[in-house]
């Protein structure tokens, strides 16, 4: 009688994890197990014994398809927004990192143009300054 | 009708879960067994457990299994300080929202 009876619980849970694909494996995991334990919660509890009784458990339960319709409104729609979400964020990261880029050429553009022609300017201003800034001054 | 049923559940029997858990911890089971006894809400006694763990999962619920004394470990249900702050707001949002269906469709109590 009682292999069964786990016979009848093992079933219920195939037909509810077949009509699960599709929904993340963990959380198919998750729904199965929360299953098993509240038939195991019901069978001790209210001391079940037959067939019949354990079959009103898994009525109360509802049908293998109303149970997993319920899971996949639940996780189905759920899954799309943190997609987005993460989508968005790639986008952000990709507006940081685009913004620091340029941040950074202008920098090493800044940083070059000025280090050339900075020292060109120290290298050139003791030699042409006595000669041309003084005609340019007077 | 059990459309209509459906519709006014979605949105409002996690509300209902939170509330059940605000001032002690529940498991599993007891949950839905108390959800059963509800003519309105009387969702086949299954569907909560996809909706306990979508709870958990937005961090309104923490979860943990432990044993019980009678029989197989228990997952028991807490309320998280997320989970606290949203029942306070669906209770403020539920109120004016009555009010304002009562009003619209005429089902106020008279004054």
């Amino acid at each position: 009688m009682n292999t069964k009876n786990t016979d009848v619980v093992a079933e219920y849970l195939h037909e509810v994890d077949v009509r699960l694909a599709g929904l993340p494996v963990l959380q198919r995991r998750e729904l199965l197990a929360d299953l098993a334990a509240h038939i195991a919660s019901e069978r001790a509890e209210r001391n079940i014994q037959t067939e019949g009784e354990l079959i009103e458990v898994l009525e109360r339960l509802g049908s293998p398809d109303v149970v997993a319709a319920a899971a996949h409104e639940e996780f189905g729609p759920v899954t799309p927004p943190p997609a987005r979400r993460q989508f968005r964020g790639g986008w952000l990261i990709a507006a940081i990192v685009g913004v620091v880029l340029v941040l950074l050429l202008c920098a090493s553009a800044f940083f070059v143009s000025s280090s050339t022609e900075s020292p060109a300017q120290m290298e050139r201003a003791p030699a042409p300054a006595p000669s041309l800034p003084v005609p340019a001054a007077s | 009708m059990a459309e209509l049923a459906t519709s006014l559940r979605r949105g409002t029997l996690e509300f209902c879960v939170l509330a059940m858990v605000e001032h002690e911890d529940r498991y599993g089971t007891e949950i839905v067994r108390r959800f059963g006894e509800e003519p309105n809400l009387a969702a086949s006694e299954g569907t909560i457990y996809p909706l306990l763990s979508r709870l958990r999962r937005v961090g309104w619920l923490d979860s943990k299994w432990a044993e019980s004394p009678s029989g197989p470990p228990r997952r028991y249900y807490a309320l998280t300080s997320d989970g606290r702050s949203a029942l306070t707001h669906f209770r403020t949002e539920w109120v004016s929202f009555r009010q304002t269906v009562d009003r619209l469709v005429g089902t106020s109590e008279p004054a």
